[in-house]
C-alpha cells in the first residue's frame, strides 16, 4: 500500500496559489478556513522560495498524539485523518502541529472556534466514501475515486507532488540531479523524520 | 448516534477495504488498483520520467455519479488551460484538471482553479437595470434594448454615429469579437476598441512593422526549447503561472539561461539565474546597451542580418551612442552585468525574447518593442524552435480579439481601414460597399475636403474620456463623445481616474454589458441616471473558440447555461443589431437561433474573409475535434502523432492556411524556414514594398531590395526573396494553370476589371494561397524583417525620458516626442513633459510609481475581487515600498498609507507593502483595485448584493498622462508619486 | 525543560539574527554586479538549524499562517504526551498515597479535650461563598483538566468514543466558563485573606514542630497557621499562573504565538498538577484529616477547643478584641 505524502518543490513553486483555489473549490472550503497556503520565505529579496504548506500527513503524526479525544486516525495509506464528531475543538493539535495545518471555523476562543478542520489529502473522513455526510464535513473523497488531491494535480508548475512517497522522492531526486540544484525536501525531515539525499 | 468504539476502528480501516467492500459504488477495487499507477503516471509527467501509458490511466479516473464533462478555456490569461467542468443537473460541480490538454497538462493558476465559483453567481449581476433618479431600477430586457436603442439613435441622429463609442472584450469569444467588429462597421463608427489598447497594443504595432504579423512569433511549450530566456517587463509568474511550467522545466533540463529585467525583483526573478534591476521606462536604452556589446564583441549573427534583416547598420549608428557608461547612467545597470547578459543572449542559443506589460504600457512602447525585435534579428534569434518573441498576452482572447479587428484601425485580420478592406469584407458579408459608406459621418476638414471617417482610425479605449471632455473643436470628428457602450471591459483600467469618473459624469448615455456592474457602475455617486447594466454570461455559458497567445484556437463549449437573467453577448449584439434596423444584413449568413446567432456559422464567415492572417483553415469542426481529441497532441511540438487529426498543430495556429479542407496544419512557429509551408513553415512576410530609396551620405540615392535574400523556406520552388502573391504573379511564374476552374470564376468576381490585381488575401476562394503552397511558398511573400521600421514615428527606437520621469535633468537629451493630433484627439505629452520638469514635480514627488498584476486578480478585477476563493488570498489594496523608503517615512509593514499623484491632486489611500522586492526610490502596486476614491468606500454605489467582496482604491487614480504615438498606449509603467503614513 | 530552554534560545537567536539582518542591510541604490537568485536560493535545512523556524511571508490576513513550519511542536508534544504525565502521575498518586500512609498511621486528628460544645465563628458567611465558590470550580476544572491529560487513556477504553467526547465536551466548556468564577475567587481570596498569611516568627516554630501533625502536639499559631499559609499562598500564586496561562490558551493568538501558547500550556500543565497534588493535601486535613475542621468552612463555626489546640494565638486575639463570641473563660485557660 502507498505511502501518501505531499512534496513541494519550492525550485518550482511561483506562489500562484493555484493549490489553494483549488482546494476552496473541490471542498467548498469556507471563507476564513486555508487548508493549504503559501509562504514566501525572504521575500522580494535574491534567493526568496515560495512553499506551499498544509497537513503533510507525519508518520507519528503529532496531532493524534496529543489529541485529547483520540479523534485521529491514519489510513492505510498514512492519511492522517480525523473524525468531526469526535473533536472537541481544544486546540491542542494546533500547538503541537509543526505546519500550523489544523484550522477552526470561527475565531475567539477555544470554548466556542468549533470542530478542528484541515487537509484530508481529499481522502474525507471516516463516513462512507463519497457519501453527503462526509462531503459536507471533510469535502470530496477523491482518492476514493482514484483521483490524486486536486491542490497537486492542478499545480502550475508541477511544483506540489501528492502521492506514494518513494515515488515523489524519487521524482524529485531526478529532479535535482537534472538540474543541479535544491532547496530541500520542505518539512519531510520534521514530518516523515527523513530527508530526500541527492 | 453512540457507536460502539469497535465499530468506529472496524470502519477507520484501510481505505482499499472501504472500496474493496462497496463495488457497488463508482470505483471497484482492480479502478482503486490502478491508482498507483495513476500516482506513478501522473507524477510522471511531472518529471523526467516518460511518459509511457500515463494518460490511460488519468483517463480512467471515475467522476461524480452522473456528471458530464464539458471543456471550456480559462478566461484569465492567453495561456489557454483547458478547463473541466463537471456538470450535474445543470449545475457545475467540480472542476477536474485538464490531463489532456497539450498546453497546461492539467495544471492551473488560482484563477484558474477557482472559475467554477464564477458561475455561482454569488455577486454576478441578476437582471438588467437601470439607473433612476441614483436609484438601481430592474427593467425587462425588452425595455433595456428598446430603451438603449432609442437613445443611441437619438445621439447618433444629433451628434453622429462616432459619438457612440463601442468599447468590447478580450473576453470575447472569435465569434464575439467578431461580431462586435462587424457591429461596430454596421453602426458606422472606427471607436471600437478592447483591453488590447492598454496591453498589448504596441508590441502588435511594433511586431507587426518589424516582420510581418503582430502576435507572439513561438509558444509557451517552445519555450522548453531555449537555451537563453530573457525577460523584460515580464513577470509571468503571476501573469501566467502555468507559462512558468514550461519556462522552468526547460530551464532545468537544458540548463538554460533565464535572466529577468525588471525594477521589481518579481516572483519569476526568483526562479532566474540572472537578475537586472533597472530603472522603470529604460527599456531601450537596456536593449542598446546590449547590443552595443554584442557589435563590439561581434556577437551578431551577421548571415542571419545580411539575409533577412533591413537596416541593421542604422541601429549600429543608434547603439554606438549608448556605451556603457551612459547605458549606466541612465538606467542603473553596470556595464558588467549587462556584458554578461549580451553575452548569453548572442552565443548561447536558441535565446527567446518574453516581454509583457512592463515593456508596452508606456509612451515608448512600440519603441521598446521594436528594439526587443531588433535584438532577436541582430542575434538571429527568430524562425526557430526555442527561440523568438514570446509575447505573453493577458486575457483568453485577447488574440483573437485584436485579430478579429476590435481595433480602432483595423477590420478583422488587420485588412486596415481602407476601400479595399471594406471592399473585400463587404464581399465576404455580401452586403454592398455603399451600404457602410452611407453609414459613417462624413468630416469636412478645413481645405474643404470631405473625409469619410470609415477610413480614419477611431478614438482609443485610454481617451474616450478625453473625446468625452475636450472642447468639441479639438476632437477631430462630429462631436463628442456622448455614449458609452461597454461590453465585458473594466472602468478602472485605463490611467487618469480622476477624468474618467468625470468623463462619466458627462455621458449621455452608459451601457455596461458584463457580469458584473464594474467600476463604470460604482466609479461616480454624481451620476444619477442614463446608466444601464445588462447581465452578461460568462465565457464559460458560451461556445465557441478564443486564441491563445501561441495562435492557438481552442473551441470551448457552454458549460451551464447563463445563469439568472443573463444573456450571452452574441444574444446581445443580435437583439441590439435588431432595434437598430441593421439585424438582417449583418446576420445574413449567420443563422440565429432563438435570438442566439450560431456560433459555428460566425466562425464559418470569418474563415471566408480570414485570409490574411490565415483564420480560413479553422473550422469548427476541426477545432472540435481537436478539442475532443487534445490526447493526440504532442506537448513539445504541439503536434498531433496519431487519431484523426495526425499532422495538425493543437488548435491550428494561424496561419491556417487555405480553406478547412485543404489540411494546413496550423503555424506553430512564425517564419520558421525549417519546415515546408505546407508543413506550418515560414518567412518573414514581404508587407512593407519590394524595395526602398535609401539616401547615401553623400546625397546620392540608391534602391535596396527588401525582400529575402538567398533565403527561402524548406521546399521552396523560389530559391530567394519573392513579394507576395496574386493572380499576376502566378501568371508570371506560369503556376496559373494550377488554379481550378472554380477559383478563377471567384477570382474574376472579387476583381472583374482587373483579376490579376487579385491577392492572396482577398482572393475568396483559396486558390492563390492554394497554389503558392503547393510550390513550397507563403502565400504573403518572402521579404526581409525591418530594423529600420520606416513609417514609424522613432524608426530607429531611441531612448525618451517618461513624462514624469524621476531624472528632469535628462529630459533636454531624451525629451518625449512633440505634441501631435494623433486618433482625433492631441497628445500634448511634449508639453505636459516640459511643465513638470520646469515645475520641480520630480521633488514632489519623487518615488517611481509603477503598476502590475497579482495572480489572484485579472484587469480591472471586479470580476476576480468577487470571486471569495480569490478574493479572501488579497483582501488589501497595497503599494510596495522599499524599506529605506518607508523607514524615512516613518510607514510600517501592513500600515496604511496616503499615496498622492503627480495629476489631479490625486491621492489615494492603501496599505503599505514594505519590502525589497523594489528597489529604493520605485513604488509598486497592483492595478486590479476599485471601488475606493481618495479614501472613501464606493460600496454604496453598487447595485445590491453585486458588490465585489473586496474594494480598494485604483491604482489608476493616481496613474498620470502619456501616450504612445503609434496606438495610444496608456503610461502606467513610470510616473510619480509620494507616499506617507495616514 | 529541555524545551524551554531551547525555546529561549531560539527566540535570542532569532532577535540576534534578526537585528544582524537589520544591521547588515545597507540603503544601497548602488546594483551588484551579478544577482543570482537561484544560485541564492534559501535553503531548508540551514534554516532550520539556524533558527528552528521558518517564517516567511503571505497574503492571507491570518499572520500566523506566515509561520511554514516550528518543529518545536514536536518538543511540545513529547511534554504534554510523556512528561507531563509522569509529573501529573508522581505527583497526584504520590500525593494521594502519601495520604493514605499518613491516615492509617495516624488517624484523623482528633480534638484532644473533646468537645466543649461551645461555637465560636472562624469564617465569615462570605468568606465560606468565596471558598466553596473558588472550590467547587477548581474540583470541576481539576476533573476536566485532568481528563484532558488523562482522559484519553483512562477513560476513552471505558466509554463509546461519542460518549467520550460529549463529555469531555462539556468538560471543556466547564473548564472555561469555570475560569471566570474561579479568577474572581482568587483574587478575593488575596485580599480577604492576605491579612492573616503574612509569614511571622510564629510560623518558624510552627514548622520547627512540625505543625504538631505527628505526636500530640499544638504549636501555637494565630488565625491561619504556616501550613495554611502555604496553601494561601500556593492558592493564589499558583491560582494565578493557572488563571494567566489558561487565559493565553483560552484565548488564542491575542499577543501570543504559538510557541508561547505552547509555553503556556506547559506551565498551565505543570502548575495544575502540583496545585491539585497540594489541595488534595488541604482538603484531606480539612475533611478526613482532622476532627471539627470541616465545620470551620462548613458551618463556619469551630469548637472552642480545636481552636484552642490548632489556633490559641487567633482565639487570644479574637478575646482581646472582646469579640462577644468568643467566651471569657477562654481567655483564662493557658494555651498548651
Amino acid at each position: 500500500m502507498a505511502r501518501m505524502k505531499f512534496l513541494c518543490d519550492a525550485d518550482r513553486c511561483i506562489e500562484c496559489n493555484a493549490c489553494v483555489t483549488a482546494c476552496k473549490n473541490e471542498h467548498e472550503v469556507p471563507w476564513g478556513i486555508n487548508r493549504r497556503r503559501v509562504v514566501t520565505i525572504n521575500d522580494g529579496k535574491p534567493g526568496e522560495r515560495s512553499v506551499s504548506m498544509a497537513c503533510m500527513h507525519c508518520t507519528d503524526a503529532p496531532c493524534a498524539a496529543v489529541c485529547p479525544v483520540d479523534a485521529f486516525y491514519t489510513t492505510a495509506d498514512a492519511v492522517v485523518l480525523h473524525s468531526k464528531d469526535i473533536c472537541i475543538g481544544c486546540g491542542y493539535c494546533f500547538y503541537a502541529c509543526p505546519f500550523g495545518a489544523p484550522q477552526y471555523p470561527k475565531v475567539g476562543n477555544f470554548g466556542s472556534r468549533g470542530k478542528m478542520d484541515k487537509c484530508t489529502f481529499c481522502a474525507g473522513g471516516p463516513e462512507a466514501d463519497n457519501s453527503k455526510e462526509e462531503y459536507e464535513k471533510y469535502g470530496a473523497n477523491r482518492l476514493a475515486e482514484g483521483k490524486l488531491p486536486l491542490c497537486a494535480e492542478m499545480c502550475s508548475t508541477k511544483s506540489l507532488l501528492a502521492g506514494d512517497g518513494d515515488i515523489i522522492a524519487q521524482i524529485y531526486k531526478a529532479r535535482v540531479i537534472r538540474r543541479g540544484y535544491g532547496s530541500g525536501a520542505w518539512g519531510w525531515q520534521t514530518a516523515y523524520s527523513e530527508t530526500i539525499a541527492t | 448516534m453512540l457507536i460502539k468504539r469497535a465499530e468506529r476502528q472496524a470502519r477507520r480501516g484501510s481505505l482499499a477495504a472501504a472500496i474493496g467492500s462497496q463495488t457497488a459504488g463508482g470505483v471497484d477495487r482492480r479502478a482503486f488498483l490502478r491508482k498507483s499507477g495513476l500516482v506513478a503516471g501522473g507524477l510522471a509527467t511531472i518529471g523526467a520520467l516518460p511518459l509511457g501509458s500515463v494518460r490511460k490511466a488519468e483517463a480512467a479516473g471515475s467522476y461524480v455519479a452522473g456528471a458530464t464533462i464539458r471543456k471550456n478555456i480559462c478566461t484569465h490569461c492567453s495561456v489557454g488551460c483547458t478547463v473541466i467542468g463537471e456538470v450535474s443537473n445543470g449545475v457545475w460541480v467540480g472542476q477536474e484538471p485538464g490531463w489532456e490538454s497539450p498546453i497546461n497538462r492539467g495544471s492551473h493558476c488560482a484563477k484558474g482553479a477557482s472559475t467554477r465559483e464564477l458561475v455561482h453567481g454569488d455577486r454576478r449581476l441578476r437582471y438588467p437595470m437601470k439607473l433612476v433618479n441614483g436609484e438601481w431600477t430592474r427593467i425587462s430586457w425588452d425595455v433595456a434594448i428598446n430603451e438603449i436603442g432609442d437613445k443611441m439613435m437619438e445621439i447618433r441622429n444629433k451628434s453622429g454615429a462616432d459619438s457612440v463609442y463601442h468599447l468590447g472584450s478580450a473576453k470575447f469569444t472569435n465569434e464575439g469579437a467578431y461580431l462586435y467588429r462587424k457591429f461596430a462597421a454596421f453602426w458606422g463608427t472606427n471607436s471600437v476598441d478592447h483591453q488590447a489598447r492598454i496591453c498589448h497594443s504596441t508590441t502588435v504595432a511594433g511586431v507587426a512593422n518589424t516582420w510581418g504579423y503582430g502576435a507572439q512569433t513561438n509558444s509557451y511549450t517552445d519555450i522548453r526549447n531555449s537555451k537563453t530566456i530573457l525577460f523584460i517587463g515580464s513577470n509571468a509568474a503571476e501573469a501566467h503561472p502555468v507559462s512558468l511550467q514550461h519556462i522552468l522545466e526547460g530551464k532545468e533540463s537544458n540548463r538554460a539561461n533565464m535572466i529577468v529585467v525588471d525594477p521589481r525583483l518579481t516572483r519569476t526573478a526568483a526562479h532566474a539565474t540572472e537578475y537586472v534591476r533597472i530603472r522603470s521606462g529604460t527599456d531601450i536604452p537596456v536593449v542598446w546597451g546590449m547590443l552595443h556589446h554584442i557589435f563590439k564583441n561581434g556577437w551578431e549573427d551577421k548571415q542571419f542580418i545580411e539575409q533577412r534583416v533591413y537596416g541593421m547598420d542604422d541601429i549600429r549608428k543608434e547603439v554606438a551612442k549608448w556605451t556603457p557608461e551612459e547605458v549606466e547612467r541612465v538606467t542603473g545597470v553596470p556595464g558588467a552585468q549587462l556584458e554578461r547578459v549580451a553575452k548569453m543572449f548572442a552565443t548561447e542559443k536558441p535565446a527567446t525574447l518574453i516581454w509583457c506589460m512592463g515593456a508596452t504600457q508606456h509612451t515608448v512602447g512600440t519603441a521598446n518593442v521594436r528594439a526587443f525585435c531588433i535584438a532577436l534579428l541582430a542575434t538571429g534569434n527568430v524562425g526557430g524552435p526555442g527561440m523568438g518573441a514570446n509575447i505573453f498576452r493577458g486575457h483568453t482572447n485577447v488574440q483573437g480579439a485584436t485579430d478579429l479587428g476590435v481595433d480602432i484601425a483595423n477590420l478583422p485580420l488587420y485588412y486596415g481601414l481602407v476601400e479595399g478592406a471594406w471592399r473585400h469584407w463587404s464581399r465576404v458579408w455580401e452586403v454592398d460597399y455603399q451600404y457602410f459608406v452611407d453609414r459613417f459621418d462624413k468630416s469636412t476638414g478645413p481645405d474643404g475636403k470631405v473625409t469619410n471617417t470609415m477610413n480614419t482610425p477611431g478614438i482609443p479605449s485610454t481617451r474616450w474620456f478625453d473625446a468625452t471632455l475636450l472642447d468639441q473643436k479639438d476632437v477631430k470628428q462630429k462631436d463628442n463623445i456622448k455614449a458609452m457602450f461597454i461590453m465585458g471591459h473594466g472602468g478602472n483600467t485605463v490611467t487618469r481616474v480622476p477624468q474618467a469618473r468625470k468623463g462619466v459624469e458627462k455621458l449621455e448615455l452608459l451601457v455596461v454589458c458584463d457580469p458584473h456592474p464594474t467600476t463604470w457602475a460604482s466609479m461616480s455617486p454624481e451620476r444619477k441616471n442614463g446608466t444601464y447594466l445588462l447581465p452578461i454570461a460568462t465565457s464559460y455559458e458560451t461556445n465557441g473558440s478564443r486564441t491563445a497567445s501561441n495562435r492557438a484556437l481552442q473551441w470551448g463549449e457552454q458549460i451551464v447555461k447563463p445563469i439568472f437573467e443573463s444573456k450571452d453577448d452574441l444574444e446581445v449584439m443580435y437583439l441590439l443589431a435588431k432595434k437598430l434596423g441593421f439585424a438582417e444584413p449583418m446576420f445574413k449568413n449567420i443563422k440565429v437561433e432563438n435570438n442566439v446567432p450560431v456560433p459555428e456559422d460566425i466562425l464559418r464567415e470569418i474563415n471566408r474573409g480570414g485570409w490574411s492572417t490565415g483564420y480560413c483553415g479553422q473550422s469548427p469542426e476541426r477545432l472540435k475535434s481537436h478539442m475532443a481529441n487534445q490526447r493526440d497532441f504532442d506537448m513539445l511540438t504541439q503536434k498531433a502523432t496519431t487519431g484523426a487529426n495526425k499532422g495538425d498543430y493543437y488548435g491550428l495556429p494561424w496561419p491556417c492556411w487555405g480553406k478547412p479542407e485543404f489540411k494546413h496544419p496550423g503555424t506553430p512557429l512564425l517564419y520558421n524556414t525549417n519546415l515546408s509551408v505546407k508543413e506550418g513553415g515560414g518567412t518573414f512576410r514581404a508587407r512593407f514594398g519590394l524595395e526602398r530609396e535609401e539616401t547615401l551620405p553623400d546625397g546620392s540615392k540608391r534602391k535596396v531590395s527588401l525582400l529575402g535574400n538567398g533565403y527561402y523556406s524548406k521546399d521552396s520552388e523560389i530559391k530567394d526573396g519573392y513579394p507576395e502573391f496574386t493572380l499576376g504573379v502566378l501568371k508570371k511564374l506560369g503556376w496559373d494553370k494550377d488554379l481550378t476552374p472554380e477559383e478563377l470564376a471567384v477570382i474574376a468576381k472579387v476583381n472583374p476589371a482587373t483579376p490579376d490585381a487579385v491577392s492572396w488575401a482577398i482572393d475568396l476562394s483559396g486558390g492563390i494561397q492554394r497554389v503558392a503552397i503547393e510550390h513550397g511558398c507563403v502565400p504573403y511573400g518572402n521579404g526581409k524583417a525591418r530594423a529600420n521600421a520606416f513609417g514609424l514615428p522613432d524608426a530607429i527606437p531611441v531612448h525618451r525620458e517618461p513624462i514624469y520621469t524621476p531624472r528632469p535633468e535628462l529630459v533636454a537629451k531624451y525629451p518625449t516626442l512633440p505634441n501631435a493630433v494623433q486618433f482625433r484627439v492631441p497628445n500634448i505629452g511634449f508639453d505636459v513633459q516640459k511643465a513638470a520638469v520646469d515645475k520641480g514635480i520630480a521633488k514632489q514627488f519623487p518615488l517611481i510609481l509603477s503598476s502590475g498584476r497579482l495572480v489572484e486578480y485579472e484587469g480591472g478585477g471586479e470580476e476576480t475581487r468577487s470571486n471569495k476563493w480569490l478574493a479572501e488570498l488579497q483582501q488589501d489594496m497595497f503599494i510596495e515600498i522599499n524599506p529605506g523608503d518607508a523607514a524615512e517615512r516613518g510607514i510600517k509593514d501592513g500600515g496604511w498609507v496616503w499615496v498622492t499623484g503627480a495629476e489631479n491632486n490625486s491621492k489615494a489611500k492603501m496599505k503599505a507593502l514594505v519590502t525589497e522586492r523594489v528597489g529604493k526610490g520605485v513604488t509598486w502596486c497592483p492595478f486590479h483595485f476599485g471601488g475606493w476614491f481618495e479614501g472613501v468606500d464606493q460600496r454604496a454605489n453598487y447595485p445590491k448584493g453585486t458588490d465585489p467582496i473586496v474594494l480598494g482604491e485604483s491604482v489608476n487614480a493616481l496613474t498620470t498622462y502619456g501616450f504612445d504615438p503609434v496606438t495610444g498606449m496608456h503610461e502606467p509603467k513610470a510616473t510619480l508619486c509620494q507616499v506617507r503614513a495616514a | 525543560m529541555t524545551g524551554l530552554l531551547t525555546r529561549v534560545r531560539f527566540v535570542a537567536g532569532a532577535l540576534a539574527l534578526a537585528f544582524i539582518v537589520a544591521m547588515a542591510a545597507p540603503v544601497s541604490a548602488q546594483q551588484p554586479a551579478s544577482v543570482n537568485p537561484t544560485a541564492s536560493a534559501v535553503q531548508e535545512q540551514q534554516l532550520l538549524k539556524e533558527l528552528n523556524k521558518i517564517q516567511g511571508r503571505g497574503t492571507i490576513p491570518d499572520v500566523k499562517s506566515y509561520v511554514l513550519e516550528h518543529p518545536a511542536g514536536q518538543e511540545w508534544q513529547h511534554f504534554h504526551t510523556v512528561t507531563l504525565k509522569w509529573i501529573g502521575a508522581v505527583a497526584i498518586i504520590g500525593t494521594l498515597g502519601l495520604l493514605v500512609i499518613f491516615y492509617l498511621v495516624r488517624g484523623s486528628v482528633r480534638i484532644e479535650r473533646g468537645r466543649s460544645g461551645i461555637k465560636i465563628v472562624r469564617f465569615t458567611g462570605f468568606e465560606r461563598f468565596v471558598h466553596w465558590m473558588t472550590a467547587v470550580c477548581f474540583v470541576v476544572m481539576a476533573l476536566s483538566g485532568l481528563n484532558i491529560t488523562f482522559g484519553r487513556a483512562l477513560l476513552l477504553p471505558l466509554l463509546a468514543p461519542e460518549t467520550f467526547t460529549a463529555i469531555s465536551e462539556l468538560a471543556k466548556y466547564f473548564h472555561n466558563y469555570l475560569s471566570f468564577p474561579f479568577t474572581l475567587g482568587v483574587v478575593l481570596i488575596l485580599f480577604m485573606w492576605i491579612a492573616g498569611n503574612i509569614p511571622n516568627s510564629v510560623d518558624v516554630e510552627w514548622v520547627k514542630r512540625g505543625g504538631g501533625i505527628v505526636g500530640h502536639d499544638h504549636p501555637p499559631a494565630y488565625r491561619f497557621n504556616a501550613g495554611q499559609k502555604a496553601i494561601f499562598w500556593i492558592q493564589v500564586l499558583g491560582g494565578t499562573a493557572m488563571v494567566m496561562s489558561g487565559y493565553v490558551l483560552i484565548f488564542p493568538f491575542y499577543g501570543t504565538g504559538v510557541a508561547g501558547m505552547e509555553l503556556a500550556e506547559m506551565v498551565h500543565g505543570i502548575v495544575a498538577m502540583l496545585y491539585i497534588a497540594t489541595m488534595l493535601g488541604h482538603i484531606y486535613i480539612g475533611s478526613l484529616g482532622m476532627e471539627g475542621a470541616f465545620e470551620a468552612m462548613g458551618e463556619g463555626t469551630v469548637d472552642l477547643n480545636w481552636a484552642k489546640e490548632h489556633h490559641s494565638l487567633w482565639l487570644e486575639e479574637e478575646a482581646v478584641r472582646g469579640s462577644g463570641e468568643v467566651p471569657r473563660e477562654a481567655m483564662t485557660r493557658p494555651a498548651e
